[in-house]
């Protein structure tokens, strides 16, 4: 037995040994020289948007304030998200900084957090450039998130297959109907472009305006019924007898296999994948009329921010237009201060695109549709 | 009676430390969540009330998500028991080259994450995936859905928890003697009969820890359910996920959480129960 | 009892699976069937590493190695696998260290509330942790554990705990007592005993233990993201948006970069736990 029990160790030993040589050292921690104050941001979205604070704002802004670094913590579809916020809450209650400078996610945790008082409250003394942003889309959130871009979503059909595509909602509505299985949207817990369908069902029978305000009140709820009715007899014609994939990425897959011919998708996402041949080349994409939804992205600031000033000075620069400009040349999207502010040369280029779209619901309604649809749309 | 007492003091004194960890960072911050579940509302009188669950399972969707999560399990452990069980006899048995390839593709899922695994299966499985491509091409041209539903979860857990299932049974197996087997057969015990009287009763153990741990992580499983399940009827893990952080109802996932464990605790109870009557048995 | 006799030959019951001419065929088309099972979903996955795009009904895609310098360009990557190759062992270890000789407690000693404390260790794998966040996080910062290595690898200790006690309770149960007593009649110390008898014949079933603690502590996400964040990111942590939010040869990509070090765990595991096996069948 001796023999065999070394030989054992030995095995182990060597497992061990190989590991080690695997990792090598463990690198150095993040460089904290003197005078760099490192900013951690947590992005919560698409990939588009990972690439879009990556790739262009990151560099500049630490090529503009090179006493900044930044160090970013990507969270696919808000992933995760609960983590963060109970992470900024529980050093909220235990009175410590939090390593959290900034974070984009969804208005849901916006909300939450407004009442508990974690984020930081915009204002031109702490924030000079807010306002060049519309107010009304900061009196929105009460000032506590800044919508620093915009994008909008639209329809998304292959060409190949249909060759007059539908102009209005309820043209979309029929075509649906008369080709089944040709078209979803993605299950709204994980995409706005889904959210973006299911919003304009139920604005066709109501008013927009009214969900988008600040007031909240469940009974204006009833409203919704001829939507989710609408939506609910739509089930049987969508792709798969009714499945809405997760996430943005996973309706563009099915028009990429030409396993729909027709979806509500980003205009920014859509783009992207075309151009770099993920899309048939016979895809397009339109906007109907009433146009579907777009979103104002806002990103917060905790108050327990462990790097305040840095997270103040990277919020302010955000809006400069050189960093809007940005926002329109990298995922497409649209500016999230006033259009005046913008150079002249976008201002021409983009005339027709601004506000081409429908209003997001308040948050508390948003979170209200997207469960009330897993009930009465999917689920009942 | 001071050796038994000295022997209840040392066995204390050694489960102390892993039950340290545990109290501080599960059973405090757990029974805060119950403590949650059950305060009343703002406004409401003081005490404890259980107004919340009440609210909770008056919902019919979750009651739907509640029984689909029960049986997927069961279905999803009774496939990986059906095709594990007689795979970890394969290999205790039958010796050779084959037997060693084997346990080399079988125990691969195990060392894939979980979230590798369920693209994987998607990008196999899905309508215009692989597998649907190759029949196409054979000219079968209608392919049944098999992700994106309760099929495409059980297929992925099954996938996930074969290996876990194989190694623990094999293990057991392992410590079988052979000459007790060897001596059945000297008795003129047939194959099933020896599995039935000996193999299983003497595999009870690993058999029953495998039953449950299975059991346990499929219920409270949510990579797989989120990315090859369908929209509805969802698992809790999903369901728990998304009215925490989608529909702004905290208290709401919190109670889910508390009758998810509920339903796992009684899993651990029932086995434990068997175990003990077994040890008073023998 | 030796590594000669161990290494001599195969268990000799094989009669018990064999079917006299059938036995080849049988294992032949139950070895393919669960190989297309098991592989298939992997293959596929390989060869949408190499595609540039593929589109339907084409059975193969056009091959391009563009998505794999998009992905090598990330040092991210590289420096979250790192992180979880140092973190997920040191959790296993340090769990072990505390919870094997719990196990063999568990297995041997009688002591007040036995069997209600070996099923509480239950509730660390049966009550979902989307519960427990801020409670979790709320410690955490208290104990000043917030984004550092020993927050990562306490966080993940709590993942292995079930796998380090129940696996090796039902190990340690099931050794005949009379091995331990017989060498306790000749003399040897309790801890003797142990290393000498039990420990030994138990190996297999503790690195089974070990070895899913490891795969369970390398697996966390939730739990690291919350209190790694941002300085101590482990792969899974990554993984989502690694794998699901590209275009999909890159999710492929990232698929197989990621599995490699598991797989090399895989083979170098795969040889010491038939080693193993075989040596605990003779053991007894």
């Amino acid at each position: 037995m001796g023999r065999s029990v070394r030989r054992r160790w030995i095995v182990m030993a060597s497992v061990m040994i190989v590991a080690v040589c695997l990792v090598g050292f463990q690198g150095a921690n993040p460089a904290r020289a003197a005078g760099v104050v490192t900013l951690n941001l947590y992005i919560g979205g698409d990939t588009n948007i990972f690439d879009l604070w990556k790739k262009a704002f990151l560099p500049a802004f630490t090529k503009r304030y090179p006493q900044y670094k930044a160090n970013m913590v990507e969270l696919l579809h808000d992933n995760g998200s609960e983590g963060i916020y109970a992470k900024i809450l529980a050093a909220k209650r235990t009175g410590r900084t939090v390593d959290v400078d900034l974070w984009e996610t969804t208005p849901g945790f916006l909300d939450q957090g407004i009442a508990e008082g974690l984020w930081v409250k915009l204002s031109p003394k702490l924030v000079s450039n807010v306002t060049k942003v519309p107010a009304p889309t900061l009196e929105a959130v009460d000032y506590y998130g800044l919508p620093y871009r915009g994008s909008s979503v639209v329809i998304g059909y292959n060409s190949q297959f249909i060759k007059n595509p539908p102009q209005t909602f309820d043209d979309l509505v029929a075509w649906i109907k008369a080709n089944p299985g040709k078209f979803t949207y993605c299950d709204p817990n994980t995409c706005g472009s889904g959210t973006a369908f299911v919003t304009a069902a139920i604005y066709r029978y109501t008013s927009a305006e009214k969900f988008a305000a600040k007031a909240y009140d469940t009974k204006d709820e009833a409203a919704w019924a001829p939507g989710w009715k609408l939506l609910k007899e739509l089930q049987p014609a969508m792709y798969n007898n009714g499945f809405h994939p997760n996430g943005n990425v996973a309706v563009l897959q099915l028009l990429a296999q030409q396993n729909i011919w027709m979806a509500s998708v980003w205009s920014d996402m859509g783009l992207d994948w075309y151009s770099r041949g993920q899309l048939p080349k016979t895809m397009r994409f339109i906007q109907i009329t009433p146009p579907l939804m777009g979103d104002d992205s806002r990103v917060m600031v905790p108050a327990g921010s462990a790097h305040l000033e840095g997270a103040l000075t990277l919020l302010n620069w955000l809006l400069t237009p050189e960093a809007q400009t940005m926002v329109i040349d990298v995922v497409a999207g649209y500016p999230g201060i006033d259009w005046k502010y913008m150079p002249e040369s976008v201002r021409q280029k983009f005339i027709d695109v601004a506000k081409a779209f429908a209003p997001w619901p308040n948050p508390k309604y948003l979170a209200d549709i997207k469960r009330l649809w897993h009930e009465q749309v999917v689920g009942g | 009676m001071t050796e038994s007492r000295r022997q209840g003091a040392l066995g204390l004194a050694l489960v102390l430390p892993p039950l340290c960890l545990l109290f501080f960072l599960v059973v405090v911050p757990a029974v805060t969540a119950v403590v949650e579940t059950l305060a009343p509302g703002p406004g409401g009188s003081a005490g404890l009330t259980v107004a919340r669950y009440a609210e909770v399972l008056s919902a019919k969707v979750i009651r739907t998500d509640i029984a689909f999560s029960v049986v997927v399990t069961l279905i999803s452990v009774a496939a990986v028991f059906v095709l594990g069980y007689p795979l970890a006899l394969y290999l205790r048995f039958s010796p050779g080259r084959l037997a060693s390839l084997l346990a080399v593709v079988f125990t691969i899922p195990l060392f894939v994450p979980v979230v590798i695994a369920s693209f994987a299966m998607i990008t196999f499985l899905v309508n215009h995936g692989l597998v649907s491509t190759v029949l196409y091409r054979l000219g079968i041209e209608t392919f049944p859905p098999l992700v994106y539903n309760a099929t495409g979860i059980v297929l992925t857990e099954v996938w996930a928890s074969l290996p876990f299932a194989v190694l623990i049974l094999g293990a057991g197996l392992q410590a079988i003697d052979d000459s007790l087997i060897d001596s059945a057969r000297d008795v003129g015990a047939g194959r099933v009969r020896t599995f039935a009287t000996i193999i299983l009763p003497l595999n009870a153990i690993p058999t029953r820890i495998t039953l449950t741990l299975l059991f346990i992580s499929v219920f409270g499983s949510f990579t797989i359910p989120y990315l090859v399940g369908g929209n509805a009827p969802q698992m809790l893990g999903v369901t728990m996920t998304n009215y925490l952080t989608q529909y702004l109802r905290r208290t709401d996932a919190v109670t889910m959480a508390v009758l998810a464990f509920v339903i796992a605790a009684a899993v651990g109870v029932v086995y434990v129960a068997s175990v003990s009557r077994r040890e008073r048995d023998v | 009892m030796t590594a000669v006799q161990a290494a001599a030959g195969p268990p000799s019951p094989s009669w018990f699976w064999a079917i006299a001419g059938m036995r080849r065929a049988l294992a032949l088309g139950a070895f393919l069937a669960l190989a297309a099972f098991i592989l298939g979903p992997l293959l596929t996955l390989l060869v949408w590493a190499f595609a540039g795009a593929w589109l339907f009904p084409n059975l193969l895609p056009e091959f391009s190695l563009t998505w794999w310098s998009y992905v090598l360009g990330n040092a991210d990557v590289v420096k979250a696998i790192r992180m979880s190759l140092l973190t997920a062992p040191v959790a296993t270890a340090a769990s072990a260290v505390i919870c094997i000789p719990a196990a063999y407690a568990f297995a041997r000693l009688e002591f007040p509330g036995r069997r209600l404390l070996l099923l509480s260790f239950l509730s660390a794998n049966a009550f979902p942790k989307i519960g427990l966040y801020v409670s979790i996080a709320t410690l955490f910062y208290r104990l000043d554990l917030m984004d550092t290595f020993a927050g990562v690898v306490l966080v993940q200790m709590i993942n292995t705990l079930l796998f380090l006690i129940w696996i090796p309770t039902g190990t340690f149960r099931g050794i005949n007592r009379t091995l331990e007593e017989a060498a306790r009649d000749a003399g040897a110390g309790p801890l003797r005993t142990f290393f000498q008898i039990t420990l030994p014949i138990a190996l297999p079933g503790l690195i089974v233990a070990a070895m899913f603690a490891f795969l369970a502590a390398f697996d966390d996400a939730q739990g690291t993201l919350i209190v790694g964040t941002p300085n101590h990111i482990t792969m899974p942590v990554m993984m989502y948006t690694l794998v699901l939010s590209y275009p999909q040869p890159v999710g492929a990509v990232f698929s197989v970069l990621l599995s490699l070090p598991s797989l090399a765990f895989l083979l170098l595991a795969q040889r010491y736990l038939r080693a193993g096996y075989l040596a605990a069948g003779y053991s007894l």
